[in-house]
């Protein structure tokens, strides 16, 4: 049993467009290579590199874990042609008329669906694979399910967005409540109970010990902005790492 | 924005950023209002959303009321949100409905699914250069996809990608965004030729000169935290017109 960070979910918000980056897992078990969520399209290179550096082309993953229906999960679905995509039935049904002001699950979704091996999670806890057990996290989206892994030295919570950051387990309250707030609450209070190793749908993977998150992987993003036509540009980070060299951006 | 009483209005400014590991698809997304007609050239990314409709909403805008949606070509960045006009028609190339149905041959800018997505709408493919109304016209500009199209609104130009940014024009050749396609190169050389003003895919609007001047500022704001029980962290980057010192930073 294994499960490795793809890539890092990342707690940022911009004026001008939502960044929907989130924690993309890989899970390794009984045989199955599993992906948890596929992320936003914009990261579609990343995740490309991020499994080549596993050892691994889009057609070695074999399953994917797909925890609800937003954009933000689902744009990269298309990588994985050939998978098994396990994802809750009140997700899937839902998504066939999702409600006008519902702007995370797009209206194509079942689009985006068609011609794949669809496996339909019921809404009761289970255990799909060895050591690998579903639960119920509605609130955030109309029937999130996250899995609780079992990695031999931790209990791993894989929550998705109804932990959508450490933020919320240091709060107490789900941040991004975004269907059902009082279910997102209990979901929230569920997940955190759950296990000792946390994987939040936007933030990085953390432990709390008394109350008091221990981040485990770092991030790094750099962009560049041009001012343009006379070509200059300035280049921006954002980080957490603390030695990060300023001449490299 | 743009003072004039062009009937352009710019809803999202596209951006030329560029990043490590992410690609940030900043693109233009503008409002053509005619005597007659409601209409909307391109839609932008997913992730533009919820922001599209707060704008329409402050602009007074039922998406309902939009009657066509100009569809500059099918990248992820531009067609996400065609699907927000219910009563809208989708207008876009021939061949770049094609290529958004022939899902074996896409690149790295277009999902799989876009064909069957834009398949639910009410499309309008067309070919040549038709006028949509008095003073707005297809004009046709291959190479950053088979079917790139821009709308010309009297002299003024919404050029999406076959001019991606004002430093394509400055070079004269596609830097940004560079395509394989050979007919690139002479589609921006056509855009630069036909309009006085141009709206980018990914920049601001600029006056096509020389010199090449821009008619907009920005600023755009990113918020995140590294520390959960911390305050957010903030980051302004922008251009802003020269102002006195005077009165900064209390203006």
């Amino acid at each position: 049993m294994k499960i490795d960070l793809l890539i890092p979910g990342l707690p940022a918000k911009a004026d001008h467009f939502l960044f929907g980056i989130c924690s993309l897992l890989l899970i390794r078990t009984a045989g199955r290579t599993i992906l948890f969520d596929t992320g936003p399209f914009r990261i579609r290179q990343t995740l490309i590199r991020a499994l080549k550096e596993l050892g691994l082309a889009p057609a070695g993953v074999d399953t994917i874990f797909l925890t609800h229906l937003h954009w933000d999960h689902v744009e990269n679905l298309d990588l994985f042609p050939h998978a098994e995509v396990l994802t809750p039935r009140t997700e899937f049904e839902y998504a066939a008329a999702p409600r006008p002001n519902d702007w995370g699950t797009p209206p194509y979704v079942r689009e985006i669906l068609r011609d794949m091996h669809v496996t339909l999670l019921p809404d009761q806890e289970q255990e799909i694979f060895p050591g690998v057990k579903t639960l119920l996290l509605p609130g955030h989206s109309v029937g999130l399910q996250g899995l609780v892994i079992d990695t031999g030295d931790a209990c791993a919570v894989l929550a998705s967005d109804a932990l959508w950051s450490a933020r919320d387990a240091t709060r107490g309250v789900p941040d991004v409540a975004f269907f059902d707030p009082a279910k997102a609450q209990s979901s929230l209070d569920k997940a955190l109970a759950a296990g000792d190793l946390f994987y939040p749908g936007h933030d990085r993977p953390f432990r709390l010990k008394n109350g008091v998150v221990q981040y485990l992987t770092q991030y790094r993003y750099e962009l560049s902005f041009p001012f343009q036509p006379l070509g200059q540009s300035f280049g921006l980070g954002i980080s957490t790492e603390r030695n990060m060299s300023v001449e490299n951006l | 924005m743009n003072t004039t009483s062009s009937p352009i209005t710019v809803l999202f400014a596209g951006l030329p950023v560029s990043s490590d590991n992410f690609l940030p698809g900043i693109s233009t997304v503008a409002l053509v209002q005619t005597n007659a007609r409601l209409m909307i050239f391109d839609t932008g990314p997913y992730a533009y959303r919820p922001i599209l409709q707060g704008r329409l909403r402050k602009l007074g805008i039922d998406p309902g009321k939009v009657d066509t949606v100009i569809l500059s070509h099918v990248h992820w960045d531009t067609a996400a949100n065609a699907d927000l006009f219910p009563n809208a028609t989708v207008v876009l190339h021939e061949k770049e409905l094609a290529y958004a149905d022939a899902s074996d041959s896409h690149d790295d800018e277009t999902p799989a699914y876009v064909g069957r997505a834009l398949r639910r709408l009410k499309l309008k493919p067309l070919s040549g250069e038709p006028e949509l109304c008095s003073g707005v016209r297809v004009i046709e500009l291959p190479g950053h996809t088979p079917g790139s199209i821009g709308l010309m609104v009297g002299n003024e130009l919404l050029a999406g990608d076959a001019l991606s940014c004002a430093m394509n024009a400055a070079a004269g050749e596609v830097r940004y965004l560079p395509s394989k396609n050979s007919s690139a190169c002479g589609s921006l050389q056509k855009a630069l030729a036909s309009a006085s003003v141009i709206y980018p895919g990914h920049d601001r609007p600029f006056r096509v000169g020389p010199p090449i001047t821009y008619l907009e500022d920005y600023a755009i704001r990113i918020r995140f935290f590294t520390d959960p029980t911390g305050p957010d962290e903030e980051i302004r980057v922008g251009s802003f017109a020269a102002k006195s010192f005077a009165s900064w930073p209390t203006d």
